[in-house]
């Protein structure tokens, strides 16, 4: 009976190719792997076609998802070689960490504890280091995948740690490298002979186990604890040739078996908790730092590209950089590949490394292929070294219903899952399109921010424009999201009724709406169309309604594409604007000149929905309300003026009327800021207008032309300041006009007489077929 | 003292290199007098076995000279890029000087860089006297270095014209200069090499064409990362400046080397250093090269009209100098600097008068 014990660093492609020689050397019996034994079942899948890597192992407390970890394989991972070699030589292979039930459970208890003792005591200070969300505490709406959850978990993946107590950059320096990092490569990952590798691993990380002063910590005591309790176990049921993985640090500790009694005793009665495990799919970028990840690699991209092709000296390397530039139209010759193989030898042999390692290709990448610039070494980044890339795992792993629902929308709608993303538009018209719309609508509503939204260019509400981009960490979110429903339309339905009726504002709940209406929920639109209702009634506040207006006229407005029934938002917005039209007026008086302004949005925004809602009611009261805000004297000017406009425009405020409200607010009477602020309101945005509209023109016109001399020198500052808004070309045809004697271009009358009509009816079939109208048939004749 | 006013680097620091050269025992590339890991010592610096002492020559990242002497080392011509002020000519002397023991085989480029300074020329008097012949050929500083296998130096390539520029393509790429008036040819020794030196902030310069761009690997020096590394660049130069000026002045304090380098980093990176306020910047470059004359010239007031001692007053001159190099626009920027960062800083006071008194 023999235990090997293979030290080896997490991801690191010398390692991996280190294992698996070693292990078919050794043709084992049982290979023991760091991990949670909770994924035990999870083993049975390696080797799989529909298992690609990088995938991760996620493990997670059902009745708090948020409470989660991720063992990331990628497929130079030591770990997940010793996996495919346990599937391919039929052995046995389990998982021998610290069961995360415990890891967990211990957790808890340190949480609860804490909890307890800040209640008793607020100012008592915390031992405690761990930092997880105590559970129940926040509601689950409230979660999201905080980063420290992330590296809180990841812990346990660590087996080097980094920062300045890393205790292999102890060795790095006494060998002269300024980095563990790079130091560790040079020694075990780009090596290709593996003449006694894991005994150098083992006496290396024994002799800094030994000299380093280390704080005793309890988990990493109860982890060695387990993994020797689990090689006993391995003993005990008579394999002959046991391997072990593990991460370097541990190697010695395993090595070096304590007495079986103390081991059993520091185990005894830890707490315990429920743990789920499933595979996810992973990517390179969240295997690297980029993520802001814990325990990441730097260069996943790069690590790969050394473990398909270890002799390489730089020349493949230098290849794909060359074809990448290349994409990217920089001239890239072969010449040029051959001169940075060679610096990056000769900068390798400078420092006297046997080959070069990714420093000394980016260095000889800088200064060959980019000319110094760094710019391009992005690029190099971004596709080469992290390469971002997404990993698959077979539909048939048993995993939540939730994803088993949303892995079926996406096979069902061709959605794929991608590392990069990819651009989507979706011609609503279309039924597969239309799906999809409805589908993303879902996720968004769930809070899956897979796809974002952009405005579409081009005219028509048929079209959306969509981005997805995988995320694995939507794993997480899609579990935590279960609890609301097994399906997507029901666990959306349950999670925003639950959100809506425990939100407060306004505006939230109808952002809610908007997206709602197109996922298609329409138990949704109707709980929350019944909470606006009850919002708008209670709420105080005029501005917060206006502000929801224009989406809810958008909605009522171009719903039906969407084939929704519009009539339930119609209802609302009427008396919304109801409400408005009532409580405006007082809201227009005593306010400030920069609070004016947003408030000046408002009204274009408002008047603009109402006119394309189109009802001559709700048009007539808003009319009224306008014409009560311009003659009150308390109005804020600027408000009281863009108020006359809008009359003006709508032509309900023409001709003396217009002129006598003109110059009631222009007299010189009128302190002269207000003077200004209501011509400013009044010709706000119009440089244009006032060119083209005669009637506008003319009473500006005419009301300046009639100023007495003294009387123009004093309000020449007010127009001034009023005009400077205009564009630089607007005011210059301004004062041409007025140089041409006022009249500007007068508009020439269309002749109606000589058209001929026979003529004319042979081009409609062809507009209408241009309309969208398929059927010209359908027209009635001689139209 | 001999009383030459500069020695080259190879004669400065003969004693290093000497030093150097008993402590090496790798492999040298053919002509090369040290081995390249050598070389980088010589110009980082470092202890030797025998515990002698090398001074650091290059302040700043060693990745960068292993750049720089593994494409020396390559046959690679050497593009040496940057801010003007960065050490590019200083890099570059000290190269040639720890390769093949001599920096002297240099151009200048300018405008009016012409062929025969590069390739080759006539001596006309002999020209008519004898017919083309060898002995009536001038030698250019790269065909003595192409004879020799030395390292040649091109001082601001990009202010060479173009057509000049491109005569350099042959004799990198084919190592030869062939001279058709005698149907022959100098071919390179093992050795040759051409270090260049450009800057990247002159408008009007002459871009390399590709062809020749090709030829070079770039290495871009920046300037310096932190306060510190600069003070450091700033000290250590200027003491050798007092060394070869015998300026009887006392040290430089370091604390009025700290005050020059913070102004010119503030201005530099248009932001102070605490990084709350925003500055605006000047139109001169104010590398680490600006604040060493500044202080040489602060000391040599102080030696010469002063009470010996470095102090604000000495500086004020030369800091204005560097700063005002537009006689409009760079004055407001550096009243407004006085003005509101100067002034509030309370152990600034005396060089806020100064430059009051000044301005």
């Amino acid at each position: 009976m023999s235990v090997h014990i293979l030290g080896i660093r997490h991801h690191g492609p010398g390692s991996a190719r280190n294992v698996k020689a070693f292990l078919e050397e050794l043709q084992p019996d049982i290979v023991l792997i760091e991990g949670p034994p909770e994924a035990d079942s999870l083993l049975q899948w390696a080797g799989h076609d529909d298992l690609r890597p990088p995938v991760a192992i996620l493990a997670y407390q059902p009745d708090s998802p948020q409470k989660a970890c991720f063992y990331p394989f990628a497929a130079f991972s030591p770990e997940w070689q010793a996996m495919l070699y346990a599937k391919t030589h039929r052995i046995h292979a389990r998982f021998m960490d610290l069961p995360l039930a415990h890891v967990f459970g211990m957790e808890n208890e340190a949480a609860a504890k804490r909890a307890a003792g800040a209640q008793r005591d607020e100012t008592q200070k915390e031992d405690e280091t761990q930092s997880t969300t105590p559970d129940g505490e926040t509601p689950p709406a409230e979660l999201n995948n905080s980063t420290e959850e992330f590296t809180a978990a990841e812990l346990d993946m660590e087996f080097l740690p980094r920062s300045p107590q890393d205790p292999v950059a102890h060795l790095a320096h006494a060998a002269g490298y300024d980095d563990g990092e790079r130091w560790w490569e040079h020694m075990f990952e780009y090596r290709l002979g593996q003449e006694q590798v894991f005994e150098a691993v083992h006496d290396a990380m024994h002799a800094l186990r030994e000299e380093l002063p280390r704080r005793y910590d309890r988990k990493e005591a109860l982890r060695e604890a387990w993994m020797r309790k689990c090689i006993r176990q391995a003993e005990k049921e008579m394999f002959q040739r046991i391997a072990v993985i593990c991460g370097a640090w541990h190697a010695p500790a395993l090595q070096t078996m304590p007495k079986q009694k103390d081991d059993n005793d520091r185990l005894k009665g830890l707490p315990k908790t429920k743990v789920e495990c499933t595979w996810i799919p992973w990517t390179y970028s969240r295997l690297s730092y980029e993520s802001g990840y814990g325990a990441g690699i730097p260069s996943p991209g790069w690590y790969e590209h050394i473990w398909e092709h270890p002799a390489d000296d730089g020349t493949r390397w230098m290849a794909l950089v060359a074809k990448l530039f290349r994409e990217q139209q920089q001239d890239t010759s072969v010449a040029h590949v051959m001169e940075a193989v060679r610096l990056a030898n000769a900068l390798a042999a400078l420092r006297h490394y046997p080959r070069p390692g990714l420093e000394e290709l980016n260095e000889a990448t800088l200064s060959v292929l980019c000319n110094g610039e760094s710019i391009l070494m992005q690029l190099i980044r971004d596709e080469l070294i992290v390469r971002n890339r997404i990993g698959k795992v077979p539909t048939e792993v048993p995993t939540p219903p939730l994803q088993t629902d949303i892995t079926r929308w996406q096979k069902k709608l061709r959605l794929p899952q991608t590392a990069d993303f990819k651009d989507y538009t979706l011609d609503l018209r279309k039924d597969t399109d239309l799906e999809r719309s409805i589908f993303l609508h879902r996720l968004q509503l769930l809070e899956i921010h897979w796809g974002k939204r952009f405005e579409v260019s081009g005219k028509g509400t048929f079209k959306e424009q969509w981005r997805l981009q995988w995320d694995p960490a939507f794993s997480i979110d899609i579990i935590e999201k279960g609890s609301w429903g097994n399906t997507v339309a029901e666990a959306a339905t349950s999670f925003v009724i639950n959100t809506a009726n425990n939100t407060g504002t306004l505006q939230q709940v109808c952002k809610m709406l908007e997206s709602a209406i197109p996922a298609e929920l329409p138990a949704i639109v109707e709980v929350l169309i019944h909470r606006i209702n009850n919002l708008a009634a209670a709420s105080g506040d005029v501005l917060q309604l206006m502000e929801v207006i224009p989406s809810l006229v958008n909605i009522s407005r171009y719903g039906n594409v969407r084939k929704t029934d519009a009539a339930l938002v119609n209802n609302i917005t009427e008396s919304m604007i109801g409400r408005i039209c009532i409580s405006l007026p007082a809201a227009c008086t005593a306010v400030a000149d920069d609070a004016a302004l947003p408030l000046l949005d408002l009204f274009f925004a408002m008047n603009d929905a109402i006119n394309l809602v189109q009802d001559n009611e709700l048009t007539g009261s808003w009319q009224e309300t306008l014409l009560i805000i311009s003659g009150n004297p308390q109005s804020a000017p600027m408000i009281a003026g863009y108020a006359s406009r809008l009359l003006f425009d709508a032509k309900i405020m023409t001709g003396e009327t217009l002129v006598k409200a003109f110059s009631v607010s222009m007299s010189v009477a009128n302190p002269p800021a207000l003077a200004a602020a209501w011509l400013e309101g009044f010709l706000r945005g119009s440089g244009t207008l006032l060119l083209l509209d005669e009637e506008l023109w003319s009473m500006v016109h005419n009301w300046v032309s009639q100023l007495e001399n003294d009387i123009f020198i004093q309000v020449l500052p007010l127009l001034r300041r009023t005009f400077s808004n205009f564009t630089a070309p607007e005011r210059k045809k301004l004062g041409d006009k007025v140089k041409h004697g006022g009249n500007g271009t007068s508009i020439k009358a269309t002749t109606t007489g000589d058209i001929d009509y026979e003529r004319g009816a042979r081009g409609i079939p062809v507009v209408m077929q241009l309309l969208g109208f398929k059927d010209a048939k359908l027209l009635p004749d001689g139209a | 003292m001999s009383d030459i006013l500069r020695y080259h680097a190879e004669q400065l620091y003969a004693q290093e290199l000497e030093e150097l050269k008993k402590d090496d025992p790798g492999k040298r590339p053919q002509n090369w007098l040290l081995t390249p890991q050598s070389v980088v010592t010589y110009l980082i610096g470092g202890k030797l076995k025998n515990g002698f002492e090398v001074t650091p020559k290059y302040i700043g990242s060693k990745r960068l000279m292993e750049i720089a002497v593994a494409t020396l080392a390559t046959d690679r011509a050497l593009l040496l890029y940057g801010l003007p002020g960065t050490a590019k000519s200083w890099v570059s002397e000290h190269l040639a000087a720890a390769i093949s023991g001599d920096s002297t085989l240099i151009i200048q480029g300018t405008a009016g860089t012409s062929e025969e300074s590069v390739r080759y020329g006539w001596n006309y008097a002999r020209l008519l006297a004898e017919g083309p012949t060898r002995n009536a050929l001038v030698e250019t500083p790269v065909m003595r270095a192409m004879q020799e296998g030395k390292i040649a130096r091109i001082e601001e390539l990009t202010r060479i014209g173009a057509d000049v520029q491109d005569t350099l393509i042959t004799i990198l790429s084919e190592k030869t200069l062939p001279i058709p008036e005698l149907n022959t040819e100098v071919q390179a020794t093992k050795g040759f090499n051409i270090i260049a030196t450009a800057n990247n902030r002159d408008k009007g310069v002459n871009e390399l064409s590709s062809a020749l761009k090709r030829r070079f690997n770039t290495v871009i020096l920046p300037v310096p990362d932190s306060m510190e590394e600069e003070i450091d660049i700033v000290r250590r130069r200027v003491e050798s400046f007092e060394k070869t000026m015998e300026l009887p002045a006392e040290k430089p304090a370091i604390e009025e080397i700290r005050r020059i380098v913070t102004i010119f980093r503030e201005l530099r990176n248009g932001v102070t250093l605490d990084g709350k306020t925003k500055l605006k910047s000047p139109g001169g470059t104010l590398s680490t090269a600006e604040a060493i004359s500044v202080v040489n010239n602060g000391l040599t007031l102080a030696a010469w009209f002063g009470d010996g001692t470095l102090n604000a007053a000495d500086l004020a001159a030369g800091i204005i100098g560097a700063v005002v190099k537009d006689p409009v626009q760079d004055k407001l920027v550096w009243q407004e600097y006085l003005e509101t960062v100067v002034k509030t800083r309370e152990e600034w006071k005396d060089v806020y008068r100064a430059c009051r008194d000044l301005a």
